[in-house]
């Protein structure tokens, strides 16, 4: 039934045999695409499979080099991105692009400031930003700047933006990767609406629990080249993936048998400012402890906290036993402290230097003299063999970070840690954003790295994720610890429940 | 076909090594307008004049590549070029000398210390003491040039001599150069300042303490105001409080010219070198043609614009 009213529709958008290739590597390769309007088309891949790449040509960020798109049948020429808005096509990047200094009203209608001669009409523009935003369900103050919302509120206003350019396409870049689970729905229930007017909307996800809960067909790329769209409801998980990865995913998850140890590190009471109230947890030799909870819940903040990247204001932190006076991150890493952050691309590699300098930043003392000389040959071993024992995808150890896809970049980002004989490792969301092959290599890394002895912290908004690879998950609310789980009584429900008080 | 992509394949080439590039159009620009250019004489007089910015750019690339600026090293050059003329005519020479450099050293960690323990912006912390040390100059000398005592011969001689045929400055500059381009290229310091630069909580992030960095760049750059200050007293005889007026915006130049961004993050020292010189042979050629003074700050600020925008089309190509 459902496969027959496809047929009946003229697709919103098409794409017939769309090639593409940068230099000598070909990202995509005869690519065929379909959307009709009102429907959420799911698009899944792994990183590199040529996603964004598809996005990029559809913006009008870079041209295809072979293939003909059609919007509404009619066969179109995207040679920039004004084009493509014209066409009413509407992005929202992983990265946000409001501007932060401007008001959430003004951001809105960036690109359509509504002007009386040279008076700015600030009360209708704020009043329309308002209604638009109330139109899928939210409310945000449309004069407060942009740089005082949370990621889930730029994340509204983003849409806002493109809805007041009436949009007919809606293409959403990993739109849940910032959202913590309640504000996911939120965006459901907008996009279920905007579907129901008829905007065809394109979801790029990792999340396959998403893509069944939300989209009405999918299409996997893999290596530049397109599946066959399926109605999701014809289709399963399995499937999906074993398209993604062209093999069959046995399980994602390393079987956990790491024999746990003494205490290793005791964090008792931690305070800082409004963030954290009073935060003790313990991790113990080869124990992996996770931090579920929603955005804004404290997480990330008691794990910076713990490392001092932040200044706490009480509390104590206990290492084997012995209070340690963390004041730096430098104090931390001396003490066997490592941390991954939240934002790689922001803190946690060097976007422009190379794999290489990036993994010795965090240890030099092997790879230098005592004056300092770095001994290119050893700096160059140890990169490489960190490299090797990742798999990080990279030309080689002298490619510039900044080119490596997400992925691959976090990798680096724990790869430096490897480089040090951390006693403790912290990870903050180490997964967001990259493919499941890669996640799972990350999972049997930290796995591994468990069974050497090391106490890890894993924080993460994927409660699939904490499941998997944690022995023990507390779960945060409002700066403090609402309730831990153990592996016998892991449940969804009740990582939701105490994350959001219910 | 062959001969557009080896002609595209050099202007790559040309376009990589902007710096170079532009360093030798200077060169032939030169002597093809001046028959004196290529003279002995004239060019010992450029590596002269161009002596102590030299010296003060490698200070000012180090503070540069951290994101950071330096104002103050005209002001401590004047400062540090009296004090070191007075030292002499109280002081046996070698104490008067080192207490001159401690002096702009301690300039210098003062702009560090108000940068990285107070997180002081760079512009404001150094335009306070652009302004305290060029004070401090007049009020030392109490406004007059400040001749350095007979007795210290030792330092007019070392100042106005050559060795190896090569003026003794010079020397100095070149092997300040060859110190930090080691420095930078080899060594974790110059690796962690660079990195720095281009992303500091990164830096702070992976444990490293990045205040101490900070911290050393711009104590550096005001020992190395220093050495320009008693080099300048030295060659000239005479300490004088006007002495490197407007002097960091020449020194902020060559760094600029040498490709260095003031984002930080990227600079080398070779190319700061280059655009010292070239720097240099714009003022040195000006004179020769005898183009008047106010005409020639005009032209040298639009060889610095064209200069800049030849890297600009570097970083789009």
């Amino acid at each position: 039934m459902t496969q027959k009213l496809f047929f009946n529709l003229v697709n919103r958008v098409e794409l017939r045999n769309i090639s593409k290739s940068f230099g000598g590597i070909t990202a995509l390769k005869n690519v065929t695409f379909k959307v009709i309007p009102g429907e959420i088309h799911a698009l899944v891949g792994e990183n590199g499979a040529g996603k964004s790449t598809l996005v990029k040509i559809l913006s009008g960020a870079c041209t295809k080099d072979a293939g003909q798109i059609f919007i509404d049948g009619t066969e179109v020429n995207i040679k920039n991105t004004n084009d493509s808005k014209k066409l009413g096509i509407g992005i929202i990047y992983q990265e946000f692009s409001l501007v932060p200094d401007l008001s959430v009203a003004e951001n809105v209608f960036l690109n359509q400031l509504d002007a009386t001669g040279v008076w700015m009409k600030w009360g209708s523009m704020k009043k329309k930003a308002e209604e638009i935003i109330h139109s899928i369900g939210f409310n945000i103050n449309p004069s407060v700047k942009a740089r005082e919302l949370s990621i889930a509120q730029q994340q509204i206003v983003e849409i806002a933006k493109a809805l007041s350019e009436n949009v007919k396409v809606l293409i959403l870049d990993e739109p849940s990767a910032v959202l913590g689970p309640q504000d996911i729905q939120k965006l459901f229930e907008t996009l279920d609406k905007l579907k129901k007017e008829g905007v065809a909307i394109i979801y790029i996800s990792h999340h396959l629990s998403e893509i069944f809960q939300i989209a009405d067909r999918v299409t996997v790329l893999k290596d530049g080249t397109s599946s066959e769209s399926l109605p999701v409801s014809e289709t399963d998980r399995d499937s999906i993936i074993r398209l993604m990865l062209g093999r069959p995913l046995n399980t994602m998850y390393p079987l956990r048998d790491t024999v746990i140890g003494e205490e290793v590190l005791k964090v008792l009471d931690i305070q800082l400012t409004d963030k954290v109230k009073g935060v003790s947890l313990t991790v113990k030799e080869g124990e992996i402890v996770g931090i579920a909870g929603l955005v804004g819940s404290g997480r990330s903040e008691t794990v910076r906290a713990i490392f001092a990247a932040e200044k706490r204001k009480q509390g104590k932190i206990i290492l084997f036993g012995k209070e340690v006076q963390l004041r730096s991150p430098r104090n931390a890493v001396s003490k066997g402290i490592g941390m991954v952050p939240e934002d790689r691309k922001q803190h946690g590699v060097i976007l422009s230097l190379t794999v290489k300098q990036n993994i010795s930043l965090t240890n030099y003392k092997g790879i230098t003299d005592r004056f300092g000389f770095i001994k290119a040959r050893k700096e160059r071993n140890k990169a490489v063999e960190l490299i090797r024992k990742l798999a990080i995808k990279t030309e080689n150890e002298n490619q510039e970070a900044g080119k490596l896809s997400g992925g691959n970049q976090q990798k680096v980002s724990l790869a430096k840690w490897l480089n040090r004989d951390c006693k403790v490792l912290m990870v903050d969301e180490p997964t967001r954003g990259i493919d499941v092959g890669a996640k799972v290599e990350i999972y049997n890394l930290l796995h591994e790295l468990s069974n050497k002895g090391v106490a890890i912290l894993v924080v993460s908004s994927e409660s699939s994720e904490l499941m998997g690879i944690c022995d023990r998950i507390l779960v945060m609310r409002k700066g403090q610890i609402q309730g831990e789980l153990t592996r016998e009584n892991y449940s969804e429900e009740d990582i939701l429940r105490l994350s959001i008080g219910a | 076909m062959n001969i557009t992509s080896s002609l595209s394949r050099a202007l790559q080439l040309v376009v990589k090594y902007n710096t170079v590039f532009f360093f030798l159009i200077m060169m032939v620009v030169s002597a093809m307008v001046s028959d004196v250019f290529f003279t002995a004489a004239n060019l010992f007089n450029l590596v002269r004049q161009v002596t102590p910015v030299g010296i003060i750019s490698m200070g000012m690339l180090l503070v540069i590549l951290t994101g950071g600026i330096d104002l103050s090293v005209g002001s401590v050059v004047a400062m540090v070029g009296v004090l070191c003329a007075l030292f002499t005519q109280t002081m046996p020479l070698p104490l008067a000398v080192s207490a001159s450099l401690i002096c702009g050293l301690l300039v210098g960690s003062l702009s560090g210390y108000l940068v990285s323990m107070h997180k002081m912006a760079p512009f404001i912390a150094t335009l306070a003491l652009m302004s305290i040390v060029r004070g401090l100059g007049f009020i030392f000398s109490k406004g007059a040039p400040i001749l350095v005592n007979e007795n210290a011969s030792a330092l007019t001689d070392f100042g106005s001599g050559n060795s190896l045929g090569i003026p003794n400055p010079a020397l100095v500059m070149i092997l300040i150069f060859a110190i930090t381009s080691v420095l930078l290229r080899y060594n974790v310091f110059g690796r962690i300042i660079i990195a720095i630069g281009s992303n500091e909580e990164a830096v702070r992030l992976s444990g490293i303490k990045v205040s101490a960095f900070k911290f050393s760049v711009y104590a550096i750059a005001g020992g190395l105001s220093a050495v320009a200050g008693i080099i300048t007293t030295a060659r000239t005889a005479v300490g004088s409080p006007v002495m490197g007026i407007g002097m960091e915006l020449d020194v902020i130049a060559t760094v600029v010219i040498g490709g260095a961004s003031l984002s930080g993050g990227k600079g080398s020292a070779v190319n700061t070198l280059l655009g010292v010189f070239i720097l240099g042979m714009i003022g040195n050629i000006m004179n020769l043609m005898n183009i008047p003074a106010y005409s020639q700050q005009v032209i040298k600020g639009l060889i610095i614009i064209f200069a800049v925008l030849l890297q600009r089309f570097q970083r789009t190509s």
